[in-house]
């Protein structure tokens, strides 16, 4: 991480050197600002983007970028935003290292060292509370996909188009009945900070479902072996199985329940399990597993034409958080269009009074965005999905399934 | 009831067997050259690596590019021991500590840097197949790689017990002094004994690859059970590395099975603290083998 700091470094003060020895220094740093040459266009509206380029979560983060910078693209070819003359939007993305320290610095510089109308970020709820916390306190509004219910607490500026992470868990509970009409469902979860919430939100909620809970057991993440804990989970005689999990645990308990011989329906939830990686790194083991998500591609016509063109560019399916962000784009330029200024603080008010049920801003399940006092869209659910055929297909509620729910 | 525990012991012993392949590594180095090799993790990560590459690449199935992984390593483990290792001999005890884990450390981040932090994994037609005996099942791929890893630490055995350069690592191991006064050169032994350490860490990779995910930490989960092996089982003793990773497998698993998911490791220390208790040399007793 320091290298590519200090690479980074080297590069400016190289364009520096540039600058200063050439000519046209002035010009050129006229044309690197954010102020065009041409007079006869509108000044482009700055719109700041901070995601993890680099470190850990580097290849989400590209996929995400490549989405945002779609988005863009489209409201420009859409004409910009009308009431400004037509000016065009201009993406400036801050690459946060999937590192809290690296979030709070770069939300700080990316707001303080550009001329910007509104941000978006961060994909995981960790970076994006610290952005929130720095973008509240420069009054600048910040619309994120993240599902943290902390981010609807004590903020103004901060808005959240999409379901939260206690609608999740109900959403999954709810889906267990899909499998079965006496849903016995086995928790099992990592003893982590992570995992002990999610499970403890899904332990709460059960009984108000009716779904009963026949095992729940914490297990040390990154285990050897997955046998032992698949074991009781059979011994449970559970039908549905819940497992709050990263990445590498859940492959092998997914393994494990195929060896076993195990008939059970298994959610993974939300994050990392609804993201194409996952099916990679799975393969046809993945097929009828279930998860829920804020998002999915193939909910209406506009995000099967947005999932259509992402696919085209980067051959993976538009998934979750990418296109949730290309309807935050929207969102945006709509405010922009109704405040007729890229001041920060019209744009706020402007998206304090976004309600939007149609046209690309409008994709979210149940199609349509409202938000309330604390940032939280009052229209907004998530929607149950299910891997069927390498592609993420939406199978609950009943109103926006797209495919019959796979009985495995 | 007694087919839950059967299936616990099956379980426990299958894993238990890459444990050894670790943990026999890391009480070789330590038995003959002297010296805690805290990278040993790391050579698991590159075998799995490998396996990887060699299986996406060129369609070479996990279990057959043993044959190309563990000479690989054995090269390794002897440049290692010539240009870092020898280096360091002689000195007190901080080089060398530091000099493995600064191994350890360098290729860890290069691999981070190398592979990204993704999972990798392999399917091959037996990786998620098991038999079925009963109510008991016994998974394929975990189970090639225990018969083989029982084959790989028997031919070591027989290595050592046999032949000459068995025999002079086994006597460099148990007085160095008295081996170099009958003529034995220790750079030839070490460097011989790090090479076998390592292929057997690289043949722990390959065999892991058809059921687990490769990624650059995967030698941390593996090593800090390799060690508590190599501590149970006597420091230096191949055959008690071997016993002792299985037993710590079966702890484990009956850990996770009757007292709780989390607390498999909780059983496996208590274990190791109650053989330490009794027998404060561990297992064996004070014998290096």
């Amino acid at each position: 991480m320091k290298q590519s700091q200090r690479r980074t470094k080297s590069k400016r003060q190289s364009r520096r050197e540039f600058l200063t020895r050439s000519i046209g220094g002035a010009v050129a740093a006229g044309a690197f600002s954010a102020f065009p040459l041409r007079g006869f266009a509108a000044d482009p509206v700055n719109i700041g983007g901070l995601y993890p380029v680099t470190g850990s979560m580097a290849q989400i983060g590209v996929g995400i970028v490549a989405a945002a910078k779609l988005a863009v693209e489209m409201v420009n070819e859409a004409g910009g935003i009308k009431s400004l003359g037509g000016a065009k939007m201009n993406l400036i993305i801050s690459d946060i290292q999937s590192d809290t320290t690296v979030t709070r610095t770069e939300t700080d510089r990316l707001i303080s060292s550009n001329k910007l109308s509104a941000i978006h970020g961060c994909f995981a709820s960790a970076f994006t509370l610290i952005a929130s916390e720095v973008a509240e306190r420069a009054k600048m509004p910040l619309l994120t996909g993240s599902s943290s219910d902390q981010l609807n607490k004590g903020r103004t500026y901060t808005f959240t188009p999409f379901a939260r992470a206690s609608q999740f868990a109900k959403a999954q509970l709810q889906m267990s009945k899909l499998v079965d009409d006496k849903p016995k469902v086995a928790v099992i979860f990592e003893n982590t900070a992570f995992g002990t919430s999610t499970s403890n939100g899904l332990k709460e909620l059960a009984p108000g479902e009716g779904v009963e809970i026949v095992m729940f057991e914490p297990y040390s993440a990154g285990f050897t072996d997955a046998g032992p804990l698949i074991n009781k989970v059979k011994a449970s005689g559970a039908n549905a199985l819940f497992s709050v999990s990263y990445l590498n645990d859940l492959i092998l308990i997914v393994r494990t329940v195929k060896q076993v011989g195990l008939n059970i329906a298994i959610n993974g939830g939300s994050g990392g399990f609804v993201i194409p990686d996952f099916y990679k790194n799975v393969g046809k083991l993945a097929e009828g597993l279930q998860g829920v998500a804020h998002w999915n591609h193939d909910m209406d016509a506009n995000a099967q034409k947005v999932n259509t063109e992402y696919r085209k560019r980067t051959g993976e399916f538009l998934f979750e958080y990418a296109g949730g962000l290309v309807a935050q784009t929207f969102m945006i330029a709509d405010a922009l269009e109704r405040a007729g200024s890229a001041g920060p603080q019209k744009v706020r008010d402007a998206l304090a009074t976004l309600d939007v049920s149609s046209g690309y801003a409008s994709m979210a399940p149940g199609g349509r965005v409202k938000f309330g006092p604390d940032g939280k869209n009052v229209y907004g659910y998530p929607v149950g999905v299910q891997w069927q055929n390498g592609d993420l297909a939406s199978v609950f509620p009943k109103a926006d399934a797209r495919a019959p729910l796979l009985k495995t | 009831m007694l087919e839950i525990v059967a299936q616990a012991v099956i379980n426990g012993l299958l894993i238990g067997g890459i444990y050894a392949l670790v943990s026999i590594g890391v009480t070789l180095i330590f038995g003959v050259v002297k010296i805690v090799n805290f990278a040993q993790g790391e050579f698991v990560m590159i075998g799995m690596y490998i396996s990887f590459f060699l299986f996406t690449q060129l369609g070479i199935d996990p279990i057959i590019s043993l044959f190309v992984v563990m000479p690989i390593l054995f090269v390794a483990g002897v440049l290692i021991q010539h240009f870092l290792i020898r280096r360091v001999l002689g000195l007190n005890d901080m080089p060398q500590i530091f000099l493995t884990f600064a191994l350890s450390l360098l290729i860890l981040n290069l691999s981070l840097m190398l592979f990204t932090a993704n999972y990798r994994t392999v399917h091959t037609w037996y990786s998620d197949e098991a038999f079925h005996i009963g109510g008991l099942y016994i998974p394929y791929a975990k189970l090639i790689a225990f018969v083989l890893a029982m084959v790989l630490s028997g031919l070591l055995w027989v290595f050592l017990h046999t032949t000459d350069l068995g025999k002079a690592m086994r006597a460099a191991a148990q007085k160095p002094e008295v081996a170099m006064l009958m003529g034995i050169n220790p750079n030839r032994v070490f460097c011989v004994a790090l090479g076998i350490a390592l292929a057997l860490a690289g043949a722990a990779g390959s065999l892991l690859m058809p059921f687990y995910p490769a990624y650059p930490m995967v030698g941390q989960v593996f090593v800090l059970m390799a060690f508590v092996a190599v501590v149970l089982g006597t420091l230096g003793n191949v055959v008690g590395a071997l016993v002792a990773s299985l037993m710590m497998g079966i702890a484990e698993s009956l850990g996770i099975q009757f007292v709780g998911a989390d607390s498999g490791l909780i059983v496996v220390f208590l274990m190791l603290l109650l053989t330490l208790a009794v027998r404060p040399s561990g297992l064996a007793g004070g014998r290096a083998r």
